[in-house]
């Protein structure tokens, strides 16, 4: 698969203190691309680079195989940290700003991603008159004007309320079904989970893992089962496995298997065998917050 | 170059701060004018020998051709009510961090600052048209004498777009590198009118004129005070007048290496 965008060995210092170590990974055509972690971790620091909004001091990076240039910026639909507009002017003189700079869209593509970020009603009201989810739809929309192939969205749902969370979510996947490539920077785990098919993993600067969300998110097999008497079942399961934890709150009990050991059919027929009978036996994918704690707490 | 003079426009023309500070400029500037005209009139319309002497002496600096160079003083002496308008255009950019959109939105960084001395050069020949329209009504409400060569001293407006540019390319420069736009105003207005004005007045009687080179007197030498300011001494009259020809090329120099910084900083600094 080709790559939209590739980084190799980014390095960022904020006088001594290092935002981000070498950083390198790839970006594949059509992805919706999650950069995850924690507050501080270099997000935005690395969005910034690749905007050129921002400097790094060691290392590169190809938008298409090529480095970044300002032509290549007009073709890239971007939202950086917060919604930068003039503060006097409307929605539409703003967009009309971001028009003439980008040469995206046209007057009448401007209506359409007003209606499109449910702004049209507002829209020549003052940017300064505007609540702070109005202000972020007015963002989502100047990257949406001309409908880029490409999309760099910082915190995407920051300020919205959450149906306005859920519209954003059903946007991306829009989306990313019509072919465009997305590269989202959230803390909101639950939000990147459910869009997302890629994902990198930032800790204080250091790339911790990345790749396809299936495969950084199941690194285990996590197998669920339940039965009438849990004491019972957890005894008979250590046989099988040690790695055993029982959940008396849910009534449940975990055992964790190498990714890809864990066989359903024969932990079924073990627990039968033993004369304990299974009301519930699933093979779980482990939360996406559950691995990312994992991840960014050692 | 007409994407950038464009997109300055869409930021401008609806900016209800730069029309109330432009206007104000619109009438300040004739306004300085009239009131020096009346000062003059109430001291010279007096009847009595001294007056009428001294009128003979030094002419009438509001007729033609004089009438150039007395307005392009007066009016240059309110060079800070525009210089507050390129401030905030500068100073805004970074406070709502547009500055970063225009670049994330695809203008490169020379652009971005080229599109500010634009605004700069825009903001100026407005201020220069709004000058000749006084100096042409100034000249023809004050010349009786048909004889009068009306466009002898109209190489002031040169002088005049040029000083323009030279003081607010310097208020571009403090509001460019303060970023803030209420901190860099107050630097400005004390340099421009108490801190230079001392070292210059200093220097003069201290320090062999150094003074004339410090930034905003560079180009104020080139609308040399007139004639019937400097108390009829023709002496230090004509030496001003003969230190324009090279004002122009230090104003020129000065303001050259100005925007060479803004744009050597602007390609380095982190947005």
């Amino acid at each position: 698969m080709n790559s939209v965008l590739s980084l190799s060995n980014i390095t960022k210092f904020y006088g001594s203190i290092q935002a981000l170590k070498e950083v390198s990974f790839d970006v594949p055509q059509g992805s919706v691309f999650g950069i995850l972690g924690p507050n501080g971790s270099g997000k935005t620091t690395l969005l910034s680079i690749i905007l050129d909004v921002l400097k790094a001091n060691k290392g590169n990076f190809l938008w298409f195989g090529q480095p970044g240039s300002p032509e290549q910026r007009k073709k890239i639909g971007s939202l950086l940290e917060t919604p930068n507009f003039y503060h006097y002017l409307s929605a539409i003189s703003n967009l009309k700003i971001t028009q003439s700079i980008s040469h995206r869209g046209t007057e009448v593509a401007i209506d359409e991603v007003l209606k499109k970020v449910r702004l049209y009603e507002r829209r020549k009201s003052k940017f300064s008159s505007y609540s702070l989810g109005m202000k972020q739809r007015l963002a989502i929309a100047a990257a949406l004007l001309g409908d880029p192939k490409v999309l760099v969205l910082d915190e995407p749902t920051n300020g919205l309320d959450p149906v306005g969370i859920a519209e954003i979510r059903e946007l991306i996947i829009e989306l990313k079904n019509s072919g465009h490539t997305i590269i989202m920077a959230s803390h909101l785990l639950d939000e990147v989970e459910k869009v997302c098919t890629h994902v990198a993993i930032l800790k204080t600067g250091t790339l911790l893992t990345t790749g396809d969300v299936e495969e950084v998110l199941m690194d285990e097999d996590v197998v669920e089962l339940s039965a009438a008497d849990l004491n019972a079942l957890a005894t008979i399961l250590k046989q099988l496995n040690p790695n055993v934890t029982v959940d008396s709150k849910l009534n449940t009990a975990q055992i964790i298997f190498p990714k890809g050991d864990a066989r359903l059919d024969e932990i079924n027929s073990f627990c039968f065998k033993n004369g304990i009978t299974l009301n519930h036996l699933i093979l779980k994918k482990k939360r996406l917050e559950a691995r990312f704690f994992e991840l960014t707490n050692n | 170059m007409t994407n950038l003079i464009k997109t300055e426009w869409l930021k401008i023309k609806k900016y209800p701060a730069f029309w109330w500070i432009m206007g104000i400029t619109a009438l300040s500037y004739p306004g300085i004018n009239y009131m020096f005209l009346k000062i003059y009139e109430n001291i010279l319309g007096d009847k009595g020998q001294a007056a009428q002497l001294a009128k003979l002496l030094i002419g009438n600096p509001f007729s033609f051709p004089e009438a150039w160079h007395t307005v392009a003083f007066f009016s240059s002496i309110f060079v800070f009510i525009p210089a507050v308008v390129v401030i905030m255009l500068v100073t805004n950019e970074y406070s709502y961090k547009t500055y970063r959109q225009n670049i994330i939105d695809g203008w490169s960084r020379n652009q971005f600052m080229t599109a500010k001395l634009i605004d700069v050069l825009l903001i100026s020949l407005m201020i220069t048209i709004l000058y000749i329209i006084i100096a042409l009504v100034v000249g023809f409400a004050n010349t009786n004498n048909a004889l009068a060569d009306k466009w002898a001293l109209s190489y002031y407006t040169g002088l005049f777009f040029l000083q323009t540019i030279a003081q607010l390319s310097i208020a571009f420069l403090i509001g460019f590198l303060v970023r803030r736009a209420f901190i860099a105003l107050g630097i400005f207005i004390f340099y421009f009118f108490i801190l230079e004005n001392v070292l210059v007045e200093w220097a003069r009687a201290k320090a062999n004129d150094i003074g004339r080179f410090l930034p905003i007197e560079i180009s104020d030498r080139l609308v040399p005070r007139p004639h019937f300011m400097v108390r009829i001494n023709k002496e230090a009259y004509d030496r001003a007048l003969q230190a324009v020809n090279i004002h122009i090329l230090y104003a020129i120099v000065l303001t050259t290496i100005i925007w060479l910084i803004c744009f050597q900083i602007n390609r380095k600094r982190d947005l």
